[in-house]
Formats: structure tokens, sequence, C-alpha cells
């Protein structure tokens, strides 16, 4: 590699001398060699890729300088970003081919040679985090390498408004947005060694450091976005879509969105911490051997207990909660988990309405048939899908005694027991209604089949238009809370309920009347066509 | 020296480690001084191609630890799937549950502060045993270990002789 490099350089150096030997020799003049040498395709070739090689001999002069030996980490890294950097620079030249001159190759070259010293920064500064020994040469090596990238920086921001303010907009505007970035990534990587360098003088951990960084990777990403999003429309108004600028914008976005989610996220697992979980009781600590698995220190005081019961420091979870919010132990995560005491206060989760409908049950001095289930309080819900036609619902589980039952337990469910009342009452007017729109429906049917043999031609439309007018509204949904039902109503009326004895007749588990109404609703759009059909007779008929 | 809580858990952990060492490894911070870089040496698991080798490694801690897992390096030559070229060691406990390198490790396997240097070398105990070929640190390795397993066990053993101190055999 290293050899490569030096017969590389050695080569160019070579051909640009033989070049320029070669111009001088034919022209004998400075001058009119310099016009050769522009003049000859080839001549410039060389001397653009000597020029190519003396950028690159710098930036290792200067890598050198600022760095010392990169790890192999932040070369990756480097030769990554510069892939992506170049290709978007052949597509910046595409916008701007009318202003494309050796000029232009010039600055698109020094943006990039810049670009790669932030970057190089970037990763020497987040290395401090880690590396266990920070020498004063790394001070003085960064904060000479910033303060010399913000100054650049600032002049070519700088020169890029007066050109623009003087000449109108030009590719100079690229320019200064592209520097506008860097400048914003000199100050995040200014804080991120601000805070590193404290950090790594104070003896006491310093917790607060996660949070202040997160703050500022928010507010940094959110200026750039600003940017990039301000560059786009001016790039769509005066020239065209800034393909180049497509990418990192989209990255930008993607990290701003990350940083406000971590903000959001973290903040709200440490307000659950401080708000909602328990503090671990003395014989629960001595149950986790006191031992907070987070420093492996003891816990005597300021413990938390997670929902999955797992105990650990409170200040060792806020660290933790930073970067991650689940439960160190068995990776539950806290945000989704609910709340213990929420957990308590309702207990059963609310769509389980058989261990809810207990509630009230328990409590009544004597309700009507103690023994029979309750009907569910929620009328609307459909029954659970394990539930077979007809089958009733399984008797929800009592709990053992009202004696066991704490006095707010049991004032809780006094004050439950009200709404409770209501959706029963509810339901048994809903049930109700089922029954006559069932009756209803009987009445049709029999009244369909009595007609059947007085105009055999039309059996087939009449039944059809029969059964199928009334089903849409009431009959899908009835019809399938209905066995939900059939029990509780049993035990209620246990004789005779509104309906009379064709209730029974209309039996809404007959398999025949089922694929009856599964073939009407394939058969829907045959229907209609033939329903038309039939009122264009009637119609012309007439 | 920095962060205290970091300091006072690895100190706590070379504790542990000395009083009660797990068979076949042996690991502690390089001087006393700075607990942020150890030295671990790691016998190769009996019955595998690396038994018998004793291999070091060193590991670097983040000064926030164990809120960030260590880097683990092995400074002898190593041939493995899951050991790139320079010695480093890839496997899912080292990473963080943020970053994925590999782009396929669910987070249940990444590090949390649960995680101990003793488990990490536990693990770097059972890579070797068990390499998992899917993870391409090293992918010639990885391509050898799948289809020319006797040149892999080779190879191996060159390197087990090699810690060892001994010459080549043959």
């Amino acid at each position: 590699m290293k050899m490569k490099a030096v017969v590389a350089t050695v080569i160019t150096v070579a051909l640009t001398s033989v070049v320029i030997g070669n111009a001088y020799y034919q022209k004998k003049q400075f001058y009119p060699s310099v016009v050769y040498l522009t003049n000859s395709n080839p001549s410039m070739a060389v001397m653009y890729l000597q020029a190519f090689i003396l950028v690159l001999l710098m930036g290792k002069i200067l890598r050198k300088i600022f760095f010392g030996q990169l790890r192999p980490a932040e070369f990756e890294h480097l030769i990554e970003r510069s892939w992506y950097a170049i290709t978007e620079t052949c597509l910046a030249f595409t916008v701007f081919r009318d202003d494309f001159n050796p000029k232009f190759i010039a600055l698109f070259t020094l943006l990039l040679f810049l670009k790669a010293f932030h970057w190089l920064a970037e990763d020497r500064v987040d290395y401090m985090e880690r590396s266990p020994v920070i020498g004063l040469l790394f001070h003085v090596r960064i904060l000479s390498l910033l303060t010399l990238l913000a100054q650049s920086d600032m002049y070519f921001i700088h020169h890029a408004y007066l050109f623009t303010a003087t000449k109108g907009p030009s590719v100079q505007l690229v320019f200064g947005f592209e520097y506008s970035i860097l400048i914003i990534m000199i100050v995040n990587i200014l804080i991120k060694y601000v805070l590193h360098a404290i950090d790594s003088r104070w003896e006491a951990p310093w917790e607060s450091k996660a949070a202040v960084l997160l703050y500022t990777e928010l507010a940094i990403n959110f200026l750039k976005v600003l940017l990039y999003v301000g560059f786009v429309a001016v790039m769509v108004r005066i020239y065209t879509l800034p393909l180049f600028a497509f990418r990192p914008m989209y990255e930008t976005m993607r990290s701003f969105k990350k940083a406000y989610n971590d903000v959001v996220l973290s903040r709200r697992a440490i307000r659950n911490m401080n708000t909602l979980y328990p503090d671990a009781t003395a014989d629960e600590l001595a149950a986790a051997d006191n031992e907070c698995i987070i420093c492996r220190e003891e816990m005597h005081s300021g413990a938390k207990k997670l929902p999955c019961n797992h105990i650990f420091h409170a200040a060792c979870l806020r660290l933790w909660f930073q970067r991650q919010q689940t439960c160190p132990t068995c990776r539950l995560n806290v945000l989704r988990a609910p709340a213990p005491e929420q957990a308590n206060a309702n207990a059963p989760a609310p769509h389980a309405n058989a261990p809810h409908a207990n509630a009230p049950n328990a409590n009544a001095p004597a309700p009507p048939p103690p023994t029979a289930p309750v009907p569910p309080p929620f009328p609307n819900m459909p029954p659970p899908p394990m539930m077979g036609w007809g089958m009733p619902p399984p008797p929800p589980p009592r709990p053992a005694s009202l004696a066991t039952l704490s006095v707010e337990e049991l004032q809780r469910l006094e004050g439950t027991e009200r709404r409770h009342i209501e959706a029963r009452l509810q339901l048994l007017h809903e049930i109700q209604a089922m029954l006559n729109a069932s009756v209803l429906l009987m009445q049709q049917y029999s009244n369909v089949v009595s007609n059947l043999p007085l105009n055999c031609s039309n059996v087939a439309t009449q039944t059809e238009i029969h059964r199928t007018e009334p089903s849409p509204e009431p009959s899908p949904v009835r019809v399938k809370t209905d066995p939900d039902v059939v029990p509780t109503t049993s035990t209620y009326k246990p004789t005779a309920g509104p309906s009379t004895s064709t209730d029974y007749t209309f039996d809404p588990n007959d398999p025949t009347l089922d694929s009856n109404r599964d073939q009407s609703d394939a058969d829907a759009e045959e229907l209609r066509r033939r329903r038309l059909q039939k009122f264009k007779e009637i119609h012309s008929d007439k | 020296m920095m962060a205290g809580s970091a300091l006072r858990r690895l100190m706590a952990e070379y504790k542990q480690l000395t009083l009660n060492p797990p068979e076949g490894i042996i690991a502690g911070p390089v001087n006393e001084e700075n607990f942020f870089e150890w030295e671990a040496l790691i016998a190769g698991p009996e019955g595998t191609c690396f038994e018998g080798g004793i291999f070091p490694a060193k590991l670097l801690f983040p000064p926030d630890y164990p809120l960030s897992p260590p880097k683990m390096q092995f400074v002898c030559e190593m041939f493995h799937p899951n050991i790139y070229a320079d010695g480093r060691v890839c496997i899912s406990i080292l990473h963080a549950p943020g970053d994925d390198p590999t782009g396929y490790e669910c987070s249940a396997e990444r590090w949390s502060p649960v995680q101990s240097v003793e488990k990490i070398l536990l693990s770097v105990v059972s890579m070797l045993a068990e390499p998992n070929d899917e993870s391409g640190a090293n992918v010639d390795a990885a391509k050898l270990w799948r289809e020319d397993r006797e040149q892999f066990n080779k190879i191996a053993k060159r390197l087990v002789r090699k810690t060892l101190g001994l010459p080549p055999a043959e």
C-alpha cells in the first residue's frame, strides 16, 4: 500500500516534469509554454493528476500534524464518507455544468478536503469518551484543528454571501450552504469536546452529561434539518431539484427523528420511574441480594422496582434509560409495560370482560340469581372468537371471599357498581330489541313461505328480496351476538321470552340458513343485477 | 481517574474474577493504575481445533461502562469467522443495542449492564468452540469453516502452536 502510493507519487511527478519540460523545450519562454500547456488536453490531464496527488499529499501531512496515526475504524469511516461525498459532488456538477471550469473543480476539491477533516475531528472527539488516557497533545491538536476549520468555514460562508449578494445566485449558494452545515458540525464537535473534557476531569460521575448530549444532538439536528429544507427550497426555485443534497438531507432528518424519539422516550421512561414505579422494600432488596446489577453495589435506599419486579438503583436506571428504555435484566420494554399501580387499580385488563363482571357480583348483597353468569357489561363487543355458536360463555371466576379484599378495594368495587348496573340494564334493552327483530324476521319469513305455492315462477327472486332486504342492518349483527345472549335470557326469563314459539323455530345456528346467508353474500352482485332487471321490467310494464 | 462508578464496578468484577476464576480464563487490568484496559488469557476450549492454545486478548472499557460495552481484541494472530483480521471480536454481546454492524442481531443478545467481563469471556470461549459462520467478520475464515473444515483445523492448529511459542509442526 505504502509502496504503491510512493510509486504513484514518483510517477506523477516524473510525468509532470516531462510535460512541463516538453512545453518549455518547445516554446522556450514562460508565457507561450503556459498557453501551450493549457491548450493541450493530455498535458492538462497530467497537470490535474499532479494537482490531485498534491492534494492527497497535503492531506497526509495535515493528518499527521493534527491526528497522528489514524485508527482503522476512523480510516474506514473516512473512506466510506468520501465515496458518498464524491458521488454527490459529481451530481452537483450536473446542475452547474455551465460554470464548469478549473476554478470550480478546485473549489469543490477544497470543500471535500475540508469536509474530510471535519469528519476526522468528529470521530476523534467521539473517541475521547472511550480512550483511557488523553494527553495534552490531544487537546492542543483538536483545539487548533477546530479553530482552523471554523475560520476557514467562516471565510467561505462570508465569501459565498458577498458573492451571491453582489452577483446574484450562482454555484456559491451551494458552497455557502455546505460550509454552513460544516460550521454547525464544528459547533457540535466543540460542545461534545467540552463535555467530554469536563467529564474526564471530574472525580464524580457526571450524571447529566448524557442528557446534555441528547439535547445538543436534538438542537443540532434541528438546525441542520432547517438548513437542508431551506437550501432545497432555494435550489428548486432558482435552479432545479438538488438531487445531490437528498441523501444527506434524508440522513439528517432520520437522525433528527431518532434524537427526538430518544429525548421523548427517555424522558417518559424516567418520569415513569419517578412517579409510577414503587421504591423497593427491605424484603425485596434482601431477596435481590441487596446488589444493584448495574453498578454491582449495595442498595440501601433509592432503589426502584420495575414492572417486571427487577430492582435497581434509581440513579443507575436513569442513566440506562437515557440509552435504552428496557429492563437491563429481562429487556422488558418499560414504556410498553403497564405501570404496577395502574395494573393493581383496574386489576383485570378492561377487555377481559369476564373477570370484570365478577366484581359487582361479588360485592352486591344479594344478586337476584346468585349463581347465574352475569351478562357481559359491554354488549357491543363481539364475542371472543374462541366461543362457538350457542355455547354459553364460561362462568367468570369469582374471588374467594369478600373478607380477603381490603377496604380500598371494596370501595373501588362499590364505586363501579352503578356503572355495571347501567350496563346490564342497557344490555337487557338490547336483548329485547333483538328478540323483537327476530320475531319480525320470522313473520316475514313465514309470509314468504306461505306465498310460495301461489306464484311459483317468482320464487327465487321473491325469497331473495325478502331475505336480503331486512338482513343488511338487523340480521348479521344481531344474530351474531345472539348465541352470547341465549343462556342469560333463559336464566332471567326461564320459560317465555317476549318472543313466541316461532322464536324457537328460527334457529340462528341452523347450518342451512348460515350457508344461505353466505351464498347470498357471494351472489349479491348477481342479485342486484337481476333485481335491477326486474325493476326495469315492472316500469316498462307500467 | 474518570467516571467513579465505572471504576468501582470494574474493581468489583476484578475481585470477583480473581476469587472465583472461571475455567480457562484469566483476566485483569494491564496495570492497576488504569482499570479501563484489561488483558485476558483464554484457553482454547477442549475438543475443538483451538484446544491447547492460550490466546491473549485486550479489553478496552468505555468510561460509561457498564452502560456501554467494552471492546475486545485478540493481540495474537487469529483465524476465526467471528474475529476480524486485526483481532477485534465480533459477537453480539459486545454490541450496544442501538448500533447493529451486522444488521441481523436481535437486541435480546446485545449488551446490557447485566453482562460482565466474565460473561463476555465465556461467550468468547463458546464462540471459539462454535463459530457463527453467518457473521462476516472474517469472510475467508467463514468460507473455510463451511467448506474445508480440515484446512481450517490445520490453520487453527498452527495458530495454537504459535501462541505457545512452539515451532510449526513438520
